[in-house]
């Protein structure tokens, strides 16, 4: 029940703070409803498809591609930032909040940001006649797998290469928009030449656009997408250990009043 | 309350705690002074276990420091460390839950604190609309929100105008009344004295003085201390010395320690022939006795 608390605490206070900065607010809503309507018209009129077509292979690639990415990856660095930025992470130390609740408290936060950023897509591709054609259980479980990733990512990150708020721009224009476009969330990966494609199979950004895609658009089943699935179950993994000795280390090097 | 003995701390060779020993009973304030680098703050961390000793036992309550302690301590941090987008409650609220206050005590705890540091009123402002002195108070709320046995305030009015100082002290006496133990680190000594039951000087990681005010003023052979203004301090000096009276310097003021209570008249005549345009009487403060241990330590 400790952890559960602290947990719900945590993630309570990301979430207030949140909807206190109206602005970013706005700002994190516009972005996937704006990326998802220019993929839509892009693909409708490049690929030849309808418009529900489109609709149906954007709003995937939209959400983990770019929104989860932008607002659980940048999101969670921008938090562990700001916390040693105003020396929050200090008053935490003392506490005896414990680092798992910390982390997934911001989960939790995060979750709740990208299962909002999740309906958002999904009406407005919705709207242009596109549906949710697979399990929702596996595709809720490849979305939430990606937002593990994400914030894992976010935790190594920030704990580590990001000591104030300007770097976090920097960070994520140095190592997340290349990954973005190879991970197919601008152009989708099958309009990549061969070369191209065979690089972006290690980007992970790839295999969440990817699995998603064919549960979304296709109607995919775990066995049609393994290769993707696993990928992203090994590397959301991979993430939250290293976000977790990552957290241990800043602890060691910062945990001083 | 607090018991520390033999206390060592080094980071690679240079050692900043050297067997320190203190212990602060119940309901005590005790004030821990020293110049930057005297290991103030490496004892803090100790006894919030965010540090590891070399070596010495550190216990509250008799409980030896350690997770398990954190709830018994309650800390106010020299920076105000607050999250400033939200209100004053919203951030009592995150850290009661953190500390493991639910439901209604919870609520209680929270406006409890909120009316302990005067701020019921600015309960749902937003923490950077606050003054700097309210944000301090909100910075004390913090610490207080969880009902600590022990809370550490470090370096509490630094930085403060008189007016919110004088709300933060009567805000620690109040505290102490309600039987909270209080560890306070300060470089304002006029604080300490005012405040403190107890006070520990240290300097380079050992403590060199310890006691009551009263008794700390006997570890110096002084009653009185005379603040002379003179053109010839040298002759003032070598005059003073046939009279017992020991030349101290306490920045620019040339000052005497005066070993025995005397008369102005005989004091005025003890400096005949030296052309002396000022005498002043002071007590003996504790900025002397401070002055005096960490200067003698630094000889």
């Amino acid at each position: 029940m400790k952890y559960w608390h602290e947990t719900l605490a945590v993630a309570q206070r990301i979430l207030i703070e949140l909807l206190r900065r109206r602005r970013s607010l706005v700002f994190w809503s516009t972005f996937p409803i704006s990326v998802l309507l220019l993929n839509g018209c892009i693909f409708a009129e490049r690929a030849k498809l309808s418009m529900a077509q489109a609709f149906a292979i954007a709003a995937p690639l939209t959400l983990v591609g770019a929104a989860l990415f932008f607002s659980c990856l940048g999101g969670s660095v921008a938090i562990v930032v700001a916390e040693r930025e105003q020396q929050t992470l200090k008053r935490l130390f003392i506490s005896p909040l414990s680092g798992t609740s910390y982390f997934l408290g911001m989960f939790l936060a995060h979750s709740c940001i990208g299962i909002g950023q999740t309906l958002l897509v999904y009406i407005v591709a919705g709207f242009w006649g596109a549906r949710f054609n697979g399990s929702l259980l596996l595709g809720g479980t490849i979305i939430f797998l990606s937002i593990i990733s994400y914030v894992g990512l976010g935790f190594i990150l920030g704990t580590n290469l990001a000591r104030r708020t300007e770097d976090v721009n920097s960070l994520v224009a140095a190592f997340g928009v290349p990954l973005l476009i190879l991970g197919g969330a601008f152009v989708p990966a099958f309009l990549f030449p061969k070369t191209l494609l065979r690089i972006a199979k290690l980007d992970p950004i790839y295999h969440m656009s990817e699995a998603l895609l064919g549960v979304s658009a296709s109607g995919d089943d775990l066995s049609s997408i393994a290769w993707h699935f696993w990928f992203l179950l090994g590397f959301a993994i991979l993430m939250v250990g290293g976000g977790w000795l990552f957290y241990r280390r800043m602890l060691i090097v910062e945990r001083r009043l | 309350m607090l018991r520390i003995e033999k206390l060592n701390k080094s980071y690679g060779r240079q050692l900043v705690l050297q067997d320190l020993t203190l212990q602060i009973g119940a309901g005590e304030i005790y004030g821990l002074l020293g110049p930057n680098g005297a290991g103030k703050t490496t004892t803090i961390n100790i006894i919030c276990n965010l540090l590891r000793a070399d070596s010495g036992v550190i216990a509250i309550n008799n409980q030896p420091v350690s997770n398990a302690t954190k709830p018994l301590i309650g800390v106010a941090p020299q920076e105000n460390l607050l999250y400033k987008t939200l209100s004053c409650e919203e951030n009592l609220n995150f850290f009661a839950q953190i500390y493991g206050l639910r439901g209604l005590h919870r609520r209680q705890q929270v406006q409890a604190s909120l009316a302990a540091v005067n701020l019921t009123e600015r309960a749902k402002s937003p923490v950077a609309t606050l003054s700097g002195g309210m944000q301090r108070r909100m910075n004390l709320a913090i610490a207080l929100v969880h009902q600590p046995k022990l809370v550490i305030l470090d370096e509490p009015t630094t930085g403060l105008d008189i007016e919110a100082r004088y709300e933060i002290w009567e805000l620690i006496l109040q505290l102490q009344r309600q039987g909270i133990t209080i560890l306070l680190t300060t470089h304002l000594l006029d604080e300490a004295e005012r405040l403190c039951q107890r006070i520990g000087i240290l300097k380079n990681g050992r403590l060199l003085a310890e006691g009551s005010l009263a008794e700390l003023r006997q570890r110096i052979p002084a009653q009185e201390i005379l603040v002379v203004q003179t053109q010839d301090e040298e002759r003032a000096i070598e005059r003073a010395g046939k009279w017992g009276f020991i030349a101290r310097r306490y920045g620019n003021q040339l000052a005497f320690w005066l070993p025995e209570h005397l008369e102005l008249k005989e004091i005025v005549s003890r400096f005949e022939g030296i052309p002396v345009d000022s005498i002043a009487r002071q007590p003996v403060r504790l900025e002397h006795i401070y002055i005096e241990f960490t200067d003698k330590n630094n000889a």
